[in-house]
């Protein structure tokens, strides 16, 4: 049951990562991302790349691939996304999940169908009350909940940060007061992203790089976030966690029910709730 | 206007063709494509059209964008298939269960994502079709062979003969004129005025006193049951069902077949379903990847072609129009 506990917080932690992105771009920028799908898998393949030619260096990897990633987050962002500001989110949606399909393509097309293994890079455990748990787990949990404290700062001390947070409430009153908030919503764009793929970079140790490997991190995200509430960060966070609990128990006793179970109780969720925002 | 008139130019809207008349006409149009496609290919493609049209009454005429259409197709496919099974083999019963089984799924469901608006709407409906894939794939894995599928035991009744392909076709071809005349009727009667009317500004509609919720809920319902009559059809066409006909990623496909066309039209959507078939049958048969010319042509359209194919007649024929001096205020809805 611990063992299901500390994986349960090791899934919400890559949850809230991936999720974080995808409700702050919906708060600020009212646009459902699907996109953030493509960054999330085409990190990791970067990630597995650095790693061939870094053998061993792993944090090196990391920060390679992360870097890579910042001209990919621009250029989704300034072509297709920046077009679509305040047009009618179906565009949106659509759009950027035609992204997601060229950059799967683009991915079979360099490094093939096969889905790619990730050695454990801490490779120790611990055993806590006969309890065996992998210490790369922990490291993980670690690094998410120190990113919330980060990313709640950032967003309390910087200039960025106070703007992302008044155009979440509103963001027709922060154009109105003359700020150009699309510089500030790229900025905060890429971060998500870098969050999104750093999350993917984590999570590719425990399971396994392949081109579809977004679909059903991004189908829980979108879980997570109309759970947590669109644009609500704490809510994400707290419902990332849930729901990855949730994920984790199930899955010890049905392992196929997993991913589904999120669904489930998010239909539980929607019938009960009166409005959603 | 009465200069116009004495110069001979049209001033009253042109009297739009009668339905029979467009129903034939499109009857005419399937039957000249069998020597270009064989007909088994055209048969696919009706029944597609027929799914695309279902999804263009959610999207086109009501607005609500669903990332889960795929859903009541399987549900059609999955139900008419176990009822030919263990129940009866009787054709137009499976059919009719298939229809019915995935009406009621979507009635049931559609309470839930009705109150939804916008982006919740296409999520919610993407996680139940990711709900639906489970189960048949796994969750009744005794009852539906989980992915290795199952074959449907549908026999001849009457002249009704599944297996020969020239009773098939034109069973076909009527069904979906059918579905082209109910559905021709209810976007230009009230009801579908009152939906348009939703699609543009909701609140509005509420404050002139209409229930939107009931409203929205029977359109999603005849949606999903359309769309579950397809799913039928497609059980006495194909009799063979994987879990692969409820596969989440072909979500996109209505979306994208009914962007071709042109959204808020029944001939876009006739024209979107035709077309899409068509770039996906050349080319999954000549590129290995080629999901990719599928974005390129996702995002062409969602940046400078957003009334797709049936949009862009328009334009011409507003063009040509304009340089003739005729001043027709003939609806170009698209």
């Amino acid at each position: 049951m611990v063992e299901s506990l500390v994986y349960g917080f090791t899934l919400g932690a890559i949850l809230y990562l991936f999720s974080i992105g995808l409700s702050l771009t919906f708060g600020t920028m009212k646009i459902i991302n699907f996109a953030h799908g493509m960054a999330y898998t085409l990190g990791v393949y970067f990630f597995i790349t650095f790693l061939r030619v870094f053998p061993g260096m792993f944090s090196i990897s990391v920060f390679l691939a992360v870097l890579c990633m910042i001209p990919v987050a621009y250029i989704t962002e300034r072509f297709v996304i920046r077009r679509l500001y305040g047009e009618s989110l179906d565009y949106a949606i659509i759009a950027t999940y035609a992204v997601l399909l060229i950059g799967t393509d683009f991915i079979k097309f360099v490094w093939g169908n096969v889905p790619q293994q990730v050695r454990d890079p801490v490779g120790l455990s611990i055993s806590i009350f006969d309890f065996i748990i992998p210490v790369y787990r922990l490291v993980i949990v670690a690094v998410a909940v120190i990113l919330f404290a980060g990313i709640n700062i950032l967003l309390r001390t910087t200039i960025t940060g106070k703007i992302v947070i008044a155009a979440l409430e509103d963001d027709e009153g922060v154009r109105c007061l003359g700020v150009n908030v699309s510089k500030h919503f790229s900025i905060v764009f890429i971060f998500g992203t870098l969050l999104a793929v750093l999350g993917g970079i984590l999570y590719a140790p425990i399971s396994a790089a392949d081109p579809y490997m977004w679909l059903s991190i991004l189908l829980i995200a979108f879980a997570v976030v109309i759970l947590g509430g669109m644009g609500n960060l704490n809510g994400t966070f707290v419902s990332a966690f849930v729901l990855g609990i949730i994920m984790a128990i199930t899955g010890r006793f049905w392992s196929q029910a997993a991913d589904t179970i999120v669904f489930v109780v998010m239909a539980i969720v929607l019938i009960f709730k009166r409005r959603v925002a | 206007m009465d200069i116009l008139r004495a110069l001979g130019c049209r001033t009253s809207p042109k009297k739009a063709l009668p339905v029979y008349k467009e129903i034939c006409a499109l009857a005419v149009f399937f039957l000249l494509l069998t020597p270009i496609f064989h007909m088994y290919r055209i048969t696919d493609f009706m029944i597609f059209c027929i799914f695309v049209m279902s999804f263009d009454l959610l999207y086109g005429y009501l607005g609500l964008l669903s990332f889960g259409h795929v859903l009541y197709l399987g549900a059609g496919v999955y139900i008419s298939v176990l009822f030919s099974i263990y129940i009866n083999s009787n054709p137009l019963l499976s059919l009719l269960a298939g229809t019915l089984g995935g009406g009621i799924i979507a009635a049931i469901l559609g309470l839930i994502v009705v109150k939804l608006d916008g982006a919740s709407f296409a999520l919610v409906n993407l996680a139940f079709s990711q709900i639906g894939y489970f189960l048949v794939s796994s969750t009744f894995q005794k009852l539906t062979h989980g992915t290795d599928g199952i074959s449907s035991r549908v026999e001849a009744w009457g002249f009704l003969n599944v297996s020969n392909e020239y009773i098939t076709f034109p069973f076909i071809l009527i069904s979906m004129l059918l579905v082209f005349y109910f559905l021709r009727k209810l976007t230009s009667s009230p009801f579908g005025v009152l939906i348009r009317s939703i699609k543009e500004n909701e609140t509005r509609v509420t404050f002139l006193g209409y229930n939107t919720f009931l409203y929205k809920w029977i359109t999603f319902l005849v949606a999903g049951t359309i769309a579950s009559f397809a799913g039928g059809i497609y059980t006495l066409y194909v009799q063979y069902v994987s879990p692969t006909v409820l596969n989440p990623l072909d979500n996109i496909d209505p979306i994208l077949a009914v962007l071709i066309g042109g959204a808020g039209n029944l001939y876009g959507a006739i024209a979107g379903g035709l077309l899409f078939m068509m770039m996906k049958d050349w080319l999954s048969s000549h590129f290995a990847v080629w999901q990719w010319v599928l974005g390129v042509v996702l995002l062409i359209i969602s940046f400078w072609f957003r009334r797709g194919f049936t949009g862009f007649v328009m334009v011409i024929r507003n063009y040509q129009r304009k340089r003739t001096v005729t001043y027709d205020q003939d609806g170009a809805q698209g």
